[in-house]
């Protein structure tokens, strides 16, 4: 099936204008599925670590948001163990003016702003709010441990 | 120009979509005679259109160029501040929110309708346009003293009489050439909306300045191409609609928007249309700019939209719904809520309004060169004979069952089911006729005993009748039934399919759609290549009703 204009035009400008600390490129046989970098933001447990995802635009895409993925293991209250990120724009709040960049970079802000009282991994949240320093210093710990750059 | 008031019940009587569909091309048109037919094809010249192309960017109610352009739901545009005064409206209970409270009548006489203030927010694709307009304009500052060029209006209201007489008072000298002049003239309030303008150079060498006015023209289009691109698609719009907070997108995009929600992409407004977009004009103003800017490009991107749709169907150029077991000449009525299905729709009623209907494989079993699909291969296709739409997006469909088909290959398009389909045909009268003749001479087959059903004759016998005779015996005990006031056979599904019909070919489909039995026994009738086939499929079922031995899933069907 031929990939709408709008993929190509995205990608295009992924490649021609990178976002600072965030990389995403297709693979070469499914130029809907893209291998996705994301640099922790300074200031947050996440500095110093780059984090691997997947993202895949469906068919009905831009009708419907992309779907991404945590690869690298990350302790945060709202990415599970699967990866999977509670984020609104990714479900009910997605709108076809939002695109690949602008979801990229709600991702990287959720990093640099953990909301454990919309939590999706229960345990972190629960540790987050019950012991933030304790909380952070173990997302220091996997950052060290799994995303090191 | 003017939409057709759409009175009650027009969506299903009155017009059909077709003639609606042309209607709404209408309204794709320019407002006024900006645009001459010619020019459909090449883009407005620099210098010989220049009264034309300021006319494009004039408020045609104050002929300023647009300040803060609202777009009214009826697709005209004007300044802002040149909506008239708000009223209250009157004898309005729902939906009541308070920016539907008051509103405007609408200033432009080929509307002249009440526009609820809410729905006129400020177009904010025109507004960025007249901002890129008036940054190239400031960038040609200051404009070159030495290209002094004297203009003055024709045709304003002011001097009717004398319509094309020099008035002296009129007259205006500029620098630039004649757009920068002309806008110059239009931003001072010396150029009637409705005026001509004439233009004479004062130039010592005796130049033109033509070459001045295509650079203006070039950087022009240069910079409002961006804001002309839609950002649902990333294309240049094609028939951009205005929603009433404000943004634009190209008509099928809005209209794929609103299949799977009802806000606005870019504010996330709840948007107050009909999710169709049948009623919603166009916006008139950004048409007559893509038309005037770049109508080879608005041309091409035409010619794209339906492209694309068949470049992605490819072979596969039948779309496909699994729903239902649905018959030839049958009607089928549809409830459409699941916005690919929508989608679906919607292009079929672009397209020749025809989509196959496919029932589901539920037992799993495998289609001849398909293997596993959910669906069986044999579908008939359907005639989209009325849509309802409800407000809320959903709408209701009356199809009618047109040939059979086989399908033979299959893929997803945006969600719904595409494929390659063949015709499922009767073979040649000749044909069908010896096959009787076949049948009617063969040996008659002596009752043997068959999987615990006693005797097997009487089901034999179906073999060896005439064609006639088998039609013959269908319509008696359809008549025997209606004596017996059978359910299936109530007036009000008489009323929907029809009385039986007479003709051999179609009785089958008929007794098919309204005899309660499993649709696994119906769905033979689609794989019969003869009227006999067909016919004796059916006297089956009807011996094995009247011997009461007709069991539905487990259930003795009491009929
Ligand atoms: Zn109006
Ligand atoms: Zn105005
Ligand atoms: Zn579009
Ligand atoms: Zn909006």
């Amino acid at each position: 099936m031929a990939l709408p204009k709008r993929i190509i035009k995205e990608t295009e400008r992924l490649m021609a204008e990178p976002v600072p600390g965030i990389s995403a490129v297709p693979h070469e046989d499914n130029l809907r599925y893209f291998d996705v970098t994301i640099d922790g933001p300074s200031q947050s447990p996440y500095e110093q670590g780059t984090f691997k995802l997947e993202l895949f635009l469906p068919d009905d895409y831009p009708m419907t948001p992309p779907k991404v993925r945590f690869l690298t293991k990350i302790y945060h209250p709202n990415i599970d163990k699967l990866g999977r990120i509670c984020l609104d724009v990714l479900k009910s709040n997605w709108s076809p003016a939002l695109q690949i960049r602008t979801i990229l970079l709600s991702i990287q802000a959720l990093l640099g702003a953990p909301n454990p009282d919309d939590p999706l991994a229960n345990d972190v949240a629960k540790r987050w709010k019950e012991d933030q320093n304790a909380a952070i210093q173990t997302a220091r710990d996997w950052t060290t441990q799994y995303a090191k750059k | 120009m003017a939409r057709p008031r759409s009175k009650r019940g027009d969506l299903i009587e009155g017009l059909s979509y077709r003639e609606k569909l042309s209607l709404a091309s209408g309204v794709f048109m320019s407002e006024d005679a900006t645009i001459s037919p010619q020019s459909k094809q090449t883009p407005l010249n620099a210098s010989r259109d220049a009264r034309a192309l300021i006319r494009l960017i004039q408020c045609p109610q104050c002929s300023l160029p647009f300040r803060s352009p609202v777009t009214l739901p009826c697709g005209r545009s004007l300044c802002r501040v040149c909506l008239p005064q708000p009223h209250r409206r009157e004898n309005i209970s729902y939906p009541n929110t308070p920016d539907r409270l008051t509103a405007v009548g609408c200033p432009f006489e080929e509307c002249g309708k009440e526009h609820p203030e809410g729905d006129c927010s400020v177009d904010v694709c025109l507004s960025k346009i007249m901002e890129t307009i008036h940054d190239v304009v400031n960038s040609c500052e200051p404009v070159p003293g030495d290209t002094p060029a004297k203009l003055w209006e024709i045709g304003t209201g002011s001097n009717p009489g004398n319509a094309g007489l020099r008035d002296q008072y009129s007259e205006h000298v500029h620098f630039g050439g004649r757009l920068l002049s002309m806008f110059a003239m239009a931003v001072m309030g010396h150029l009637n909306y409705h005026a001509e303008a004439e233009f004479s150079s004062l130039s010592n060498e005796g130049d033109d300045y033509q070459t001045m006015d295509d650079a203006v023209l070039g950087r022009l289009r240069e910079t409002t191409h961006k804001e002309l691109d839609c950002h649902v698609c990333y294309n240049m719009m094609y028939d951009p609609v205005t929603t009433p907070c404000g943004h634009t997108f190209c008509r099928k995009c809005l209209a794929r928007v609103l299949d799977h929600s009802t806000h606005c992409p870019m504010c996330r407004r709840t948007l107050p249309i009909p999710p169709s977009l049948e009623q919603q004009p166009s916006n008139v103003r950004l048409v007559s700019l893509l038309q005037g800017l770049c109508p080879e490009l608005v041309a091409s991107r035409a010619e794209a939209v339906v492209a694309e749709e068949q470049l992605e169907m490819g072979e596969m150029d039948t779309r496909l719904f699994v729903c239902t077991l649905a018959f030839p000449s049958m009607p089928t009525f549809l409830h459409i809520f699941e916005p690919r299905y929508r989608l679906m729709i919607r292009r079929s009623l672009e397209g020749n309004r025809q989509f196959g209907m496919l029932t589901y494989n539920q037992h799993g079993v495998s289609q001849t060169d398909l293997g596993n699909t959910t669906f069986k291969e044999y579908g008939t296709m359907l005639s989209i004979l009325n849509v309802h739409m409800l407000a809320d997006g959903r709408s209701l469909v009356e199809t009618m069952g047109l040939y059979r088909f086989r399908v033979r290959a299959h893929g997803t398009l945006d969600g719904y089911t595409v494929g390659r389909v063949e015709r499922v045909e009767d073979v040649s009268l000749a044909e069908e006729e010896r096959l009787e003749a076949q049948d009617i001479t063969a040996v008659p087959v002596i009752d043997s005993p068959m999987e615990g059903r006693p005797s097997t004759a009487r089901f034999n016998d179906i073999t060896q009748l005439p064609t006639q005779q088998l039609l013959i015996e269908g319509l008696a005990f359809v008549q025997k039934m209606r004596a017996h006031s059978a359910p299936w056979l109530h007036q009000r599904i008489i009323e929907v399919n029809g009385g039986p019909p007479n003709d051999p070919a179609l009785f089958p489909y008929w007794f098919a759609s309204i005899i309660p039995i499993v649709d696994d026994e119906k769905y033979q009738l689609l794989q019969t290549t003869s009227v006999r086939e067909r016919l004796k499929i059916v006297i089956g079922w009807i011996r094995r009703i009247e011997s009461q031995r007709w069991y539905n899933g487990g259930n003795c069907l009491i009929l």
